[in-house]
């Protein structure tokens, strides 16, 4: 029973996991960038959250319905006036582009916000807990566990059936021929960003409902981001949603053996699937 | 020719970082004209077409487009004007279906006033009946012939006023050929104009009614399709004697 627990629990965590890797897989899966800034851009957003919530005195939800359209024009202004420029068929100048974004965002949060840690007021969301047969598990966890299901779905079916989607897979698949067949790439591509962002809107407002948010934190939760992506496969979003899943039950499953390896166990399994299969649980192996 | 061209260039030169391809190339094509462009490997056939698109920028010369200049447009942008491309080696957006790669075009297209009758998705499948069956099966699924109709329908999809097709032949067995090119009357009925890059110079004098051939990015022939004969070919297609006629 300890153990069903454990994957329950780390079944849950997965979840705040996969909001993390929805943004990133979406665009390395569209662009090839590997977004360094990404735990960065979620901890800015928690604070901005954090204060949106504190100056206008409203609950958890009514925070996130202001926060993913801010994330997402934030994410198109982003991809339009600074990320473009680097994306190419080389991987280093965006990698050095979202690195320096990074280190920009960390030391303007110390700054604006000092080091201490915040959270946000959850109006008792964050403590309620709900009874599975003989199992208790926290009702926090089980709302973000199902809006990650939801966004991981609503951008699934956006990809496959809207004009924005197909004109997305176009440019990712190749993106002179989506420019001959009339599609601007770097509108798709800020598009990309924009809702890659704006799914971190959502993750932003659970993340720091969840645990307290300091300056630093964002690297941190980019390796969670990173690894789910990776033992998913890169650009696969379902893949990530998968890894997000089993990064979360190792590290919940290690938490039980001893409270001290949580984190390690999910980074072995991490490096497990990177020696086995390197590809990830749904990649096509080398092209 | 009378009329005004659909599309001019005029000493159009280009080329890729320190290698110059294009050398003054004075180009024109009329509105519903089909009109060949041939030449070697390396003559600068595919970099003019390139130019045309917007996908290589010239470093000198014009290009008008309907009488206005394009060579400062990006290559969405002259699509949304009227000239699609079919380009060497197709190009299709692997890992989507044979409907999504043509529903692309179809949503980015020129737009067309409100009661012109324009290229569909239907009578892209009545010109190639197989894309009909074939709808929603991924591209990379299809044998070479039936992914040049996709690229094809993708560019009529497009809403051209010219269509250029960079050796929409290439790799194809003769049947299939025959059955690609069967489609052009079709296309050019429209009033569509067609400039085909075509390594088979029988097959581009019998489609077009004029002919360009490039040498080392200069024009070295330009003249009716019908009124010209092997010999002078071959001089303007290799630039040395008659010993290389076939």
């Amino acid at each position: 029973m300890q153990w069903l627990d454990a994957t329950i629990q780390g079944v849950l965590l997965g979840g705040i996991y996969a909001q993390y890797a929805l943004g990133m897989s979406l665009m390395f899966g569209v662009m090839r960038i590997v977004n360094t800034a990404h735990g960065d851009l979620l901890i800015l957003l928690s604070f901005v959250a954090i204060s949106v919530a504190a100056t206008l005195q409203v609950g958890p939800y009514p925070t996130m319905g202001i926060m993913v359209p801010v994330a997402a024009v934030a994410g198109y202004v982003l991809q339009r006036y600074v990320l473009n420029r680097a994306v190419g068929s080389d991987p280093l100048p965006s990698l050095i582009a979202t690195f320096g974004l990074s280190m920009t965002i960390q030391n303007a949060l110390l700054a604006v916000f000092s080091a201490d840690p915040r959270s946000l007021p959850g109006d008792g969301l964050e403590s309620s807990s709900l009874s599975l047969g003989p199992l208790q598990v926290g009702l926090l966890p089980v709302h973000i566990f199902v809006a990650a299901l939801l966004l991981t779905g609503a951008v699934h079916l956006l990809l496959r059936h809207s004009r924005f989607g197909r004109a997305l897979r176009a440019a990712a698949a190749d993106a002179d021929a989506a420019a001959i067949t009339g599609v601007n790439p770097r509108h798709v591509y800020a598009g990309a960003t924009a809702l890659a962002v704006g799914v971190l809107g959502v993750a932003a407002v659970f993340q720091a409902l969840w645990v307290t948010v300091s300056p630093a934190d964002g690297p941190g939760q980019l390796i969670y981001a990173f690894e789910a992506v990776i033992i998913g496969g890169m650009g696969s979003l379902w893949g990530g949603f998968a890894g997000a899943m089993l990064l979360g039950v190792a590290q919940a499953i290690g938490g039980r053996v001893d409270p001290g390896w949580g984190a390690i166990a999910g980074h072995l399994v991490f490096l497990a699937v990177l020696a086995v299969r390197p590809q990830g649980l749904t990649g096509r192996g080398a092209r | 020719m009378s009329g005004v061209p659909l599309l001019v260039t005029e000493g159009l030169t280009a080329g890729y970082g320190d290698f110059q391809a294009l050398f003054g190339i004075d180009f024109e094509i009329h509105p519903g004209e089909v009109v060949a462009l041939i030449g070697a490997n390396g003559a600068g056939k595919t970099t003019l077409l390139k130019s045309v698109m917007g996908l290589v920028r010239p470093s000198a010369g014009v290009i008008r487009f309907d009488g206005v200049p394009t060579s400062s447009l990006a290559p969405h942008q002259i699509v949304q004007r009227g000239i699609a491309m079919v380009p060497e080696g197709r190009r299709l957006f692997a890992g989507m279906s044979v409907e999504d790669n043509l529903l692309v075009a179809r949503d980015h297209g020129r737009l067309l006033a409100g009661s012109q009758p324009g290229w569909t998705l239907g009578r892209v499948h009545d010109l190639f009946p197989i894309l009909r069956d074939k709808r929603h099966a991924p591209v990379e699924s299809l044998s070479g012939g039936q992914q040049q109709m996709v690229s094809i329908g993708r560019a009529l999809l497009c809403q051209p006023k010219l269509l250029l097709c960079d050796e929409i032949s290439l790799g194809l067995s003769p049947l299939v050929i025959r059955e690609i090119y069967a489609a052009l009357p079709t296309i050019s009925a429209e009033g569509t104009a067609a400039l085909i890059v075509e390594q088979d110079v029988g097959l581009a004098q019998a489609a077009s009614s004029r002919l360009y051939c490039l040498l080392e990015g200069r024009v070295t022939l330009h003249c009716p399709s019908s009124s010209v004969d092997r010999a002078q070919i071959a001089r303007a297609y290799f630039g040395a004697s008659e010993h290389a006629v076939a």
